[in-house]
């Protein structure tokens, strides 16, 4: 019951505040919202503690049934177990805050209410989807966050480069919601049901079930395959990954709701709830490993070279996104969402902060263009020491915690594709903490490089800001000193119960304990080189970046514009797509096409016309039309007796 | 026979509200006032009563067999007192402001209903022609209600006329089924019909004659030439009521007509039902697209959407039946709710009925607009809204019954018919607005919301309506 | 001597229904004349009725014949009151004049 009320909590002050936000006014929409957000909050908290600690018993919450169309049956239900738990627990508390943020950030906004409208729905939608009981829903709640995430990220829709970001958004994660559609078709296919706990009571059985299409197939792989394309859309992987750094058009916010709690985790809880199914399928895994390990890498050198100061941590988040799935893809499903419960604190933080130092700066972004501001606003530069402690990894932040789980469990793995995700990972946690202090220094130190007028307005956010930054402080700080032993410890199975199931062969959590010291070892020390790095070059030597930059310029450039992807995008498919609708316009469309629409539409009309024509209003042919059809139908009759 | 024979208890729905109508009718006559509000108020309340009633589900034969109570007219019967009473509440401003403010009229819409809901129990020839022509009766007068306009008389002469020609042609086919079969009695003709062979031309014959009355009132073609005609000319709140219960209780006894006593007879009427639902579908497709009136668009519109519902009818099976009943339940709401929407269309006290007056809407009036939005999303078969999953439930039964060509071919008309719906949302969002509409009264406003909640979120809990038109259409196949 | 039978009967009646459909569209003289054929319609089929009742030994058919009476009363009553209206609203009962919408 209680998780009922956390989950539709949302989707009440959703509903109220848009419905009624014009009429109630913005505080009053704020005000429904949030006690909305807190109570669902508070709900979630319990029923996770109460399900984890108290003893509750994992189950459903039946809501009714949806469709009953003969062998196809799916009902509304949520799933009460302790994955969907944490889930909830985590998203409620993080949007909490950041509607809290929100009303100090968006106070000089015209359209409050519709702003806190789409940011609870936004929440539902992602409670929706981690508290699924079968696939529709699942995709139902999929879709509602992609929806959200389109409104929300246009919400300033009289920018065009918003509406640009919101597009992209969408059309990039419509590709990734194909596999996902086509995949949960192949399960229905395979199980006979999308229910999930048919699922996987049946997947010993079905392990040898092939598919036949362009050669043959282990079905457990396509599905694998299917389904984390889909992820790969939301959770931003590489190839599909490129909307996420421009979804940095929507308010600040949103960023942290898109990057912490919604959204981009969607893809890695996919793959966790999916847990018994991709256990049997390696093949599906090593592609996550690869994909995660490459993302993990490409977005932390991608992150090192961007100027703006939410770019920065987009990046850092989809480098993030990336060491999830490399646990995922060796199999330490709790790893990843270890992993993603830590980051959610702290990048929300690290984005809410961001937020703040950009109201500070008035509404400036560009990082060449800060410095020297940490006196000034001592609050928000300590929550981001914290913010950036707990991403570099370092002991005893929540990020080390869990980092550290995903590389080592990757060594452990002992396949080839686990080391290259350990590399990987590996390097990207130097990287991480040099952009992470980079960032720092930049934004904080040095020679104020803003005007004038802006330094003299440089200001602390105000209390309803910076509470909620200091409870995410609090909560990137300690989660992963508290969660560790629970999460990944020997008796991670008291706290996951059926949730994550793995198969007999899955040793992972067992072999990461007995890595060699230096595997373990090496984040740290990687990491504070990375600090070390980071000092020298923008600290005490300030004119090295630009030389290196000039001397590398190749290399800068190609980082700076993101590796190309955006060109190569461009280039290979939307160019050649406009060329080919063009084409297809200019020759297709204006004979062609055009002939046979507008054919059919002169037939239309002239049918039309004469269907009309019968109607002249007089009785006598009216009812002789009747007799003629009287007629007609009696000899049809007749004749086909 | 005895008196307990009779079963008379299952039909306590039909006589508590026939005698309510009586009651309602003696007090208006009696009464010094105006009672108009009043009356409706009081047909209201005893279409509730009623509902109450019928929801129970005593099921049984009785009236030694002229009356049949089961799941599926218990189905059919909720659905058209849920129709009518909106289409009352929809009447109570309209019929105020264009001085219609007379007491028969909820009382001729109250007898109307009876005749309705004896359609749905009919279970014999006898009162199958009883139920059809109390409900005809009442709608000539109601359509020819506006005494002092000329369309509206025109309206009435017209439908009166055809209505009766059609009826004789009815009476006149129901006299031969009897005359070569040797009964009236649904069951005792399914037991003469069970070897289809025997079936003499005269039998034949009659049949098509039933149909051919049956199909005038759900207005298919080619027994649909009144329609654009009748809705034009009738005032707008039967107009509204003339596209909802009107439709569904003939359909529900065609269906049954066609499923029980005619059953074994499947393979012929398929033909006539799949021919005279491929030309609804064709005409009310294309022959929409001219118009400018906004009630005649409605009227062709509502001959296409006969035409989607004689696919399931066609299809023969409990998937094509419980098609048939989704596709009613989920039409109803959205026509009633247009219809409010139409009746809104006010400027300055008078009555607007063209397309072009919709101009701007988007812009004077967002929630009225995105309410008419809605119902012609819905009524094109846009997913999710509710029209699209009456016409999926009706394709996949056809489908499944291997009628490729009408399944596509209704596809393909649908097509053609969101043309003409998507262009009202078009002239109401990009037309250069015109003046704002007067006030909407709080009852249209009602079942507009009614109309739009229902078509926007009837996926979200689909299960009850699926489960409880399974139940019905099962009951005709046993 | 020609013995009547049920042939007989239902020629009756079917000529009967001709006549009255005919009298509905042929006609373009008066809406009256309308109404008459649609009386013409109810007793070919009351003909109909009580000769197959008579043949079935059974009275259904009967039944039937009265209730279309009845209705056919009321029908009549209905019709022409609606005639009442039109005239008084167009001042004509011509059919061809019944045609004021169209389309």
């Amino acid at each position: 019951m209680l998780f009922a009320v956390a989950v539709f909590a949302p989707l009440l002050g959703s509903i109220v505040a848009g419905l009624f936000g014009k009429a109630i006014g913005d505080r009053a929409a704020q005000a429904v919202t949030i006690l909305c957000m807190i109570l669902a909050s508070i709900c979630g908290v319990s029923a996770f503690v109460s399900l984890v600690y108290g003893g509750a018993p994992a189950g459903t919450v039946s809501l009714g049934t949806w469709l009953d169309a003969g062998t196809f049956h799916a009902s509304w239900a949520l799933r009460y177990d302790a994955l969907s738990a944490v889930m909830v627990a985590m998203v409620t508390c993080v949007a909490t805050l950041i509607h809290i943020y929100s009303v100090g950030y968006m106070s000089h906004d015209s359209t409050v209410w519709r702003f806190f409208s789409y940011l609870s729905l936004f929440s539902f939608a992602m409670l929706m989807l981690v508290t699924a009981d079968n696939l529709l829903q699942l995709f139902f709640g999929w879709e509602g966050v992609g929806l959200a995430s389109y409104l929300l990220i246009g919400y300033w829709y009289d920018r065009p480069s918003a509406c640009a970001a919101a597009i992209k958004a969408f059309v990039v994660n419509r590709i990734g919601d194909l596999g996902f559609a086509v995949g949960i078709a192949l399960v229905f296919v395979t199980f006979g049901s999308i229910d999930f706990s048919t699922i996987f009571a049946a997947v010993g059985q079905h392990q040898s079930d092939t598919y036949s299409v362009f050669g043959t197939w282990r079905a457990y792989e396509v599905i694998g395959i299917l389904l984390f394309i889909g992820a790969m859309g939301k959770s931003a992987q590489l190839g599909l990954h490129v909307w996420l750094p421009d979804a940095m058009e929507g308010p600040t916010p949103v960023s942290a709701l898109i990057h912490a709690a919604t959204m981009v985790t969607a893809g890695v809880f996919l793959m966790a709830r999916f847990s018994p199914v991709l256990d049997y399928a390696p093949g599906a895994l090593a592609f996550v490993t690869f994909i995660g390990g490459s993302t993990a890498l490409f977005a932390a050198t991608v992150g090192c070279v961007q100027n703006d100061i939410k770019r920065v941590i987009a990046y850092s988040t989809c480098s993030q996104l990336g060491y999830m799935f490399v646990a995922a893809g060796v199999g330490a499903y709790q790893a990843s969402i270890f992993h993603l419960l830590t980051h959610a604190f702290f990048k929300a933080l690290l984005f809410l902060g961001a937020g703040s130092v950009i109201h500070a700066m008035s509404d400036e972004q560009d990082m060449r263009k800060m410095g020297g501001i940490w006196k000034k606003i001592p609050l928000t530069y300590a929550v981001m020491w914290i913010g950036s402690l707990a991403l570099g990894g370092v002991f005893p932040f929540a990020g080390y915690y869990s980092k550290d789980a995903i590389l080592e469990a990757a060594w452990a793995s002992e396949t080839a594709i686990g080391q290259y995700g350990f590399w990987c990972g590996l390097l990207a946690a130097g990287l991480t903490a040099f952009y992470s202090w980079r960032l720092l220094i930049l934004t904080f130190h040095g020679k104020p490089r803003a005007d004038h007028h802006t330094m003299e307005h440089v200001h602390e956010s105000p209390a309803v800001m910076t509470v909620p930054l200091l409870l995410l402080a609090a909560g990137a700080v300690v989660t992963g000193f508290v969660f560790h032993e629970q999460l990944l410890g020997e008796h991670w199975q008291a706290f996951w119960g059926n949730s994550i199931q793995i198969a007999p062969t899955n040793h992972v959590l067992h072999a990461m304990e007995e890595v060699p010291g230096w595997v373990a070892l090496s984040p740290s020390v990687i990491g504070l080189f990375g600090i070390a790095v980071a000092y020298l070059l923008y600290m005490a030597m300030p004119q090295v970046p630009a030389q290196l930059a000039a001397t590398f310029g190749g290399v800068y450039r190609f980082l700076l514009n993101k590796w190309y992807f955006d060109e190569l995008y461009d280039a290979v498919i939307v160019r050649p797509y406009f060329a080919l609708s063009r084409a297809l316009w200019q020759v297709g469309d204006a004979t062609i096409i055009d002939g046979i629409p507008n054919g059919l539409a002169t037939l239309t009309t002239d049918s039309t016309a004469q269907v009309v024509k019968i109607q002249n209003g007089s009785i006598a042919v009216y009812a002789f039309s009747m007799l003629i059809g009287l007629v007609f139908l009696v000899s049809i009759f007749l004749l086909f007796r | 026979m005895t008196w307990t024979a009779m079963n008379w208890t299952l039909a306590v729905p039909e006589l508590v509200l026939a005698c309510c109508g009586m009651g309602i009718l003696v007090f208006g006559v009696l009464s010094k006032r105006e009672t108009f509000q009043l009356c409706s108020m009081l047909t209201i309340g005893a279409f509730l009563l009623t509902g109450v009633l019928v929801l129970p589900g005593a099921y049984g034969v009785g009236y030694s067999g002229l009356f049949t109570s089961d799941a599926f007219s218990a189905f059919v019967k909720l659905l058209v007192l849920v129709a009518a009473a909106l289409c009352v509440v929809v009447s109570l401003d309209y019929n105020e402001h264009v001085n219609l403010r007379r007491f028969e009229f909820p009382v001729l819409m109250l007898f109307c209903t009876v005749g309705m809901m004896l359609m749905a129990s009919a279970s014999n020839l006898m009162t199958m022609y009883v139920g059809t022509e109390l409900m005809s009766l009442a709608i000539y007068v109601l359509a020819a209600f506006a005494r002092d306009e000329l369309r509206s008389a025109e309206a009435g002469l017209k439908y009166f006329v055809l209505g009766a020609l059609a009826s004789g042609l009815m009476l006149y086919g129901i006299s031969l089924v009897y005359g070569f079969s040797g009964s009236m009695a649904f069951d005792k003709l399914a037991e003469a019909l069970a070897d289809p062979a025997s079936a003499s031309p005269g039998l034949v014959v009659g049949i098509v004659f039933i149909v051919a009355g049956l199909a005038f009132k759900v207005s298919a073609v080619p027994f649909h030439m009144w329609t654009p005609d009748v809705y034009e000319g009738a005032p707008t709140s039967i107009t509204a009521f003339l596209g909802t219960a009107p439709k569904v209780a003939p359909m529900a006894l065609l269906v049954r007509a066609m499923a029980t006593p005619f059953g074994q007879l499947l393979v012929q009427w398929q033909q006539l039902i799949v021919l005279v639902s491929i030309a609804s579908m064709l005409l009310g497709s294309l022959a929409a697209i001219g118009q400018r009136n906004i009630k005649r668009l409605m009227a062709y519109s509502s001959i296409g959407h006969m035409g989607y519902v004689l696919i399931g009818l066609a299809a023969g099976s409990v998937d094509g039946i419980r098609g048939v009943l989704i596709y009613l339940v989920t039409y109803v709401f959205m026509n009633v709710g247009t219809f409010a929407c139409i009746l809104a269309m006010r400027r300055r006290g008078k009555m607007l009925e063209g397309i072009s007056d919709l101009a701007g809407l988007g812009r004077t009036d967002p929630a009225m607009a995105l309410a008419f939005a809605v119902f012609m999303f819905g009524m094109a078969g846009i997913p999710p809204l509710s029209g699209f999953w009456g016409k999926y439930f009706i394709f996949s039964a056809a489908v499944q019954q291997g009628m490729w060509t009408l399944a596509v071919i209704g596809v393909l008309t649908s097509v053609v018919g969101a043309y003409y719906y998507i262009n009202i949302v078009k002239v109401m969002y990009f037309d250069a607005p015109e003046e704002a509409f007067d006030p909407r009264p709080a009852s249209l406003s009602f079942v507009a919301a009614v109309g739009g909640l229902f078509t926007t979120f009837f996926f979200v809990f689909p299960a009850p309506v699926v489960a409880a038109a399974e139940a019905a259409a099962k009951v005709l196949f046993r | 001597m020609l013995a009547v039978g049920l042939g007989h009967y239902l020629t009756v009646a079917a000529l009967l229904l001709v006549l009255g459909i005919f009298g509905i569209f042929l006609n373009r003289k008066n809406v009256i004349v309308i109404l008459m054929s649609i009386e013409l319609i109810l007793l070919a089929v009351n003909i109909n009725l009580v000769a197959f009742s008579a043949v079935h030994g059974d009275l259904a058919g009967q039944v039937l014949a009265m209730f279309v009476l009845t209705v056919a009363a009321a029908e009549a009553a209905i019709g022409l009151a609606i005639v009442v209206i039109y005239f008084r609203n167009r001042g004509s009962i011509q059919v061809e004049d019944v045609n004021l919408m169209k389309g």
